[in-house]
């Protein structure tokens, strides 16, 4: 202990100290350093600062008065500052009275309407949901602004008082907007600090968190205390976004990837200490501005300046003690009612998918829609994307579904198969190097698995999103990770078996394949001592290490083996793509979309990939009915379902966790001729509810004969001939 | 001190209730005179929890009538019964405990005492809570977060307390202390509700008893009587 500080944040702090060092001496662009660009320097980095402890300031005042982390708090902000726009310029509304409306009137009204819709819902679902639900809100509101406020237009929103105006700071002018920013910031930030300390309110309202019930008990109304503290969280993210605005302009992904930033500073603050969140953005805004100004990372590296956050993300997760999280929240497991898939049982679903895609592809099913027709290029194109996409959907199964380990980079896996398969194969493309690329992910996911191991829940999901964001700054943007080449393509067809799958069909049929084997290799892996062990350490860590579960390798063979299927999948995704464009391909928001189907889908359950070719197949679908003409409404409906389909799939988590997957299986298995015990089920649930009360246990008068039947049927005993009477005398 | 005219502070009539299907209560008869302080004992799973769940609004009956003063209180949320006076003390340390002691005192205010009353009462009680004011209250040690518990039974002037095991898992030295406590309470003329497992203790302060068994009162009586049909109740000998 040095300063009473823990050994694990005194040595992080130490290695992130030595290690800027070391990269300043080395990177040193060379500038003069002037008391006028140091002071340029400070007060920028200063006000980006602000504009992300706004943000870091909403992140942790919701997480401490809801319990909730919210990932949308930045789509908040983006909704807001598009309306904002709509109103104050679109509509020429006054800025005061626009700012009115939509942080005093728009943004409470959007915090209570959530707490009363989903998240007091969310109050005792695992964690898994409340993220999830919390990413659905994110993406619907995104995509909402796509929808109201179309792309096509460019938006600015105007700075308050306008940026020539402002005081002079020796060399250059800070502009009235950006001090306003600094101030508003550090005055939110001790307002509500004041709030939540010293008033009765905001003792409430982290009081309901703790333990709702004694909160009623002493008086407080959990209801109203919660949805104050959504309005409130809501009004902060609204004026983040509509002050952030006019530096960043009006785009929905720029704006709302700012909030990735305000996590690693509400990390710095442990997510609880909003002091030390906004000391945290602050500094952020220092070393980035600072690096940025006199730190030359050369031409492959540049735009590693904006990997500060995640690195600091990163590095702040890691020191950061684990027990506190834990405090005060009930982890509520989900009761696992899903069952052994049978070896031959996931042959034949695996000989199902294969021939529907026969099927499919070949025009044989006739939906009456359309005519039936063999797939184009076109279809097959959009399908072969959706597959990829699917196969890499099959590693969140066994990491998220099983051993509970929360990954938002699946794309990072991806990315790197990728990359590991370039290497191997170069320009040959054949296809027995994938096997190999496998195995060598394996080891990357080791490799992640080592920090991930002591981290749990919250804090493994923002290791995963640090992960994700640094690898898309640092690694794929390098040349010599994924070289852009000016002809041809860095990924050609594959070639496997001495067939060259340069035909779209074919490829499709490898895909189809490959989907199919994986499927049917997670089946298998279910049902190993694997599978056990994993579900095992996520039920109890205690229990499972008192067992003799080796919890940290465990851990690590899951990590490897998600990676090494992602690694898998991402060969084939890139081979589809052709060409990865390093900056785009990786962006982390695909990643949350495909990580909410997935979970939507149910993600215990090995076929939850297939959920991931819902947007390819419904905007292939849509193309088709296009063609055909004379069904736009039906065209209308289904671009909307590609748009918000996933957000409101996700949602639909609040009211069934287990995901779509296990619902429909529940309705459809008891078809199924062999599966006597899906039939034994439903008609036991049907007799529950047809069944009289036992009672008594017969203490207080003898048995009647319905409750001895009852009482059997409870036991597993009952003969199929139903005994009329006898047992006792029936009741008179 | 309870005639046939007065109304009961707290009546029970009939009252059956439960968690989702499965009934734990069947008919709970009780009334609480005012005054009175009433203890209702049991083995564990005779539902003398989810019959205080009852009577504090937490869990809504199935079927019979809660009373308060003669007023029938059925539906009635827990917090507004809170703010009307009902101040029931959970089992098991009814404290925040990511809150300070502090704060969650300043959370006893609902019930309209002030503030800086609430500290100064509870404070003069538990001199100990004074000294560890900022302190996490879930960092106290188990009597004094029961005591912190207490203060809000102390401190808010509540026209009903009702404790729940208020003795469990605590050292028998801090027991007697709480209890004493209890008993300066109920010399002010509170009106008490205790409900017990283990029965020394409180038999020494009530002055209505009642044995509780399979989610039924099964009798009602003076404390000496009571104490006498415990233990074939217990064992199940009733």
């Amino acid at each position: 202990m040095i300063l009473g500080l823990r050994p694990s944040v005194v040595i992080t702090t130490a290695v992130a100290v030595v290690g800027a060092v070391i990269l300043t001496i080395f990177t040193w662009a060379g500038s003069p350093v002037t008391s006028g660009t140091f002071l340029v320097a400070t007060y920028t980095g200063l006000f980006l600062g602000a504009l992300w402890a706004m943000y870091a300031t909403g992140l942790v005042v919701v997480y401490t008065t809801t319990g909730v982390f919210n990932f949308a708090q930045g789509a908040i902000g983006v909704f807001s500052a598009f309306l904002y726009w709509e109103l104050h310029v679109n509509r020429d509304w006054h800025s005061i009275a626009a700012l009115l409306v939509v942080v005093g009137l728009f943004a409470p009204a959007l915090g209570v309407l959530l707490d009363i819709m989903l998240m007091r819902r969310l109050r005792t679902a695992t964690l898994v949901v409340q993220l999830m639900v919390t990413v659905a809100v994110m993406v619907l509101l995104l995509a909402l602004v796509g929808v109201v406020w179309e792309a096509d237009t460019a938006r600015r929103v105007p700075f308050l008082f306008g940026i020539e105006n402002g005081v002079d700071l020796g060399p250059s002018r800070l502009p009235w907007h950006r001090l306003i920013v600094i101030i508003v910031a550090i005055a939110i930030a001790v307002s509500m600090r004041y709030l939540l300390r010293r008033t009765r309110i905001g003792t409430a309202m982290r009081a309901v968190v703790d333990n709702r019930e004694l909160a009623a008990l002493n008086g407080a109304r959990p209801n109203v205390v919660s949805s104050t503290s959504w309005a409130l969280g809501s009004m902060l993210g609204a004026l983040g976004g509509i002050l952030i605005a006019p530096e960043l302009g009006l785009d929905p992904a720029t704006l709302n990837s700012v909030v990735i930033i305000a996590f690693a500073a509400a990390a710095f603050g442990a997510l609880r200490n909003l002091p030390l969140a906004v000391v945290g953005a602050m500094l952020l805004g220092l070393l980035r501005q600072h690096s940025e100004t006199w730190l030359d990372f050369g031409p492959n590296f540049q735009i590693a300046h904006r990997s500060v956050a995640p690195l600091l993300l990163f590095a702040v997760v890691v020191a950061l003690p684990q027990a506190r999280l834990q405090v005060g929240r009930v982890a509520h497991h989900l009761r696992r009612h899903e069952r052994y898939t049978n070896w031959w049982e996931g042959l034949i679903g695996c000989g199902v998918i294969i021939l529907l895609a026969v099927m499919l592809s070949g025009g044989w099913l006739n939906f009456k829609i359309w005519d039936p027709a063999p797939w184009g290029l076109l279809e097959l194109n959009s399908a072969n994307a959706a597959l990829a996409m699917a196969l890499i959907g099959c590693s969140l199964v066994p990491l998220i579904g099983w051993a509970g380990q929360l990954n938002f980079a699946p794309l990072a896996f991806a990315g790197f198969g990728a990359f590991v398969y370039l290497k191997l194969a170069g320009d040959t493309a054949s296809g027995y190097w994938i096997p190999l690329v496998g195995l060598l992910c394996a080891p990357f996911g080791a490799l992640v698995a080592l920090p991930a191991a002591r981290l749990r829940g919250l804090y493994l999901a923002l290791m995963t999103v640090a992960l994700a964001q640094a690898m898309s700054l640092i690694f794929f943007p390098h040349p010599s990770v994924i070289p852009r080449t000016k002809v041809g393509l860095q990924f050609p067809d594959i070639e496997l078996f001495g067939i060259t799958f340069d035909d779209r069909r074919g490829f499709f049929m490898l895909l189809v394949c490959t989907f199919a084997i994986f499927v049917y290799a997670l089946v298998l892996l279910r049902r190993s001592r694997f599978g056990r062990r994993w579900i095992a350490i996520n039920d109890s860590q205690a229990a499972s290490a008192t067992l003799g579960v080796p919890v940290v390798w465990t851990k690590v063979v899951v990590y490897a083996v998600s990676a090494a299927i992602a690694g898998i999948a991402g060969v084939f995704w890139a081979t589809v793509a052709g060409n990865l464009d390093s900056a785009q391909s990786f962006d982390l928001l695909i990643g949350f979309e495909a990580v909410l189907l997935v979970a939507a889908a149910g993600v215990s359950i090995p076929l939850a990939g297939i959920f991931l070719i819902f947007k390819p197949l419904f905007t292939g679908l849509a193309a088709r009915l296009e063609e055909a003409g004379n069904v736009d409404y039906l065209v209308t409906f289904l671009d909307q379902l590609v748009i918000f389909g996933p957000g409101l799939m996700a949602i639909g988590m609040v009211f069934n966790p287990r995901g779509a997957i296990f619902e429909m299986g529940r309705g459809f298995s008891p078809i199924l001729p062999w599966r006597k015990d899906a039939r034994a089920e439903i008609a036991a649930e049907n007799a529950q509810k047809r069944e009289p009360e036992i009672g008594e246990l017969g203490l207080e008068r003898p048995f009647t004969p319905e409750e001895v039947i009852a009482i059997d049927r409870r036991l597993g005993i009952l003969d199929e001939v139903v005994p009329k009477e006898g047992y006792g005398n029936s009741r008179s | 001190m309870s005639g046939e005219t007065a109304t009961p502070l707290l009546e029970l009539v009939g009252i059956r209730a439960g968690y989702g299907t499965i009934d734990v209560l069947h008919g709970v008869d009780l009334r609480v005179m005012p005054g009175q302080v009433y203890a209702l004992l049991g083995p564990n799973g005779a539902g003398k929890t989810t019959t205080l769940g009852v009577a504090s609004g937490q869990i809504q009956p199935h079927a019979g009538s809660v009373l308060l003063d003669g007023h029938e209180v059925n539906g009635v949320s827990p917090d507004s019964l809170a703010r009307a006076g009902v101040c029931l003390i959970p089992e098991g340390r009814g404290i925040f405990p990511n809150l300070t002691v502090a704060e969650n005192l300043r959370m006893s205010t609902y019930a309209g005492v002030s503030y800086k009353q609430v500290q100064e009462r509870a404070f003069a009680q538990f001199p100990i809570l004074g000294e560890r004011r900022n302190q996490m209250a879930g960092t106290l040690s188990g009597g004094e977060q029961q005591m912190l518990a207490m203060s809000r039974a102390m401190s808010t002037d509540p026209a009903l307390l009702m404790l729940d095991e208020l003795s469990m898992g605590l050292a028998p030295i801090i027991v007697e202390e709480l209890y004493e406590q209890v008993a300066t309470l109920a010399e002010a003329g509170l009106s008490i509700l205790i409900v017990e497992q283990f029965a020394q203790a409180v038999l020494g302060v009530a002055n209505e008893a009642a044995i509780m068994l399979h989610g039924k009162v099964l009798r009602t009586g003076p404390p000496e009587e009571i104490a006498e049909e415990l233990t074939a109740a217990y064992l199940g000998m009733s």
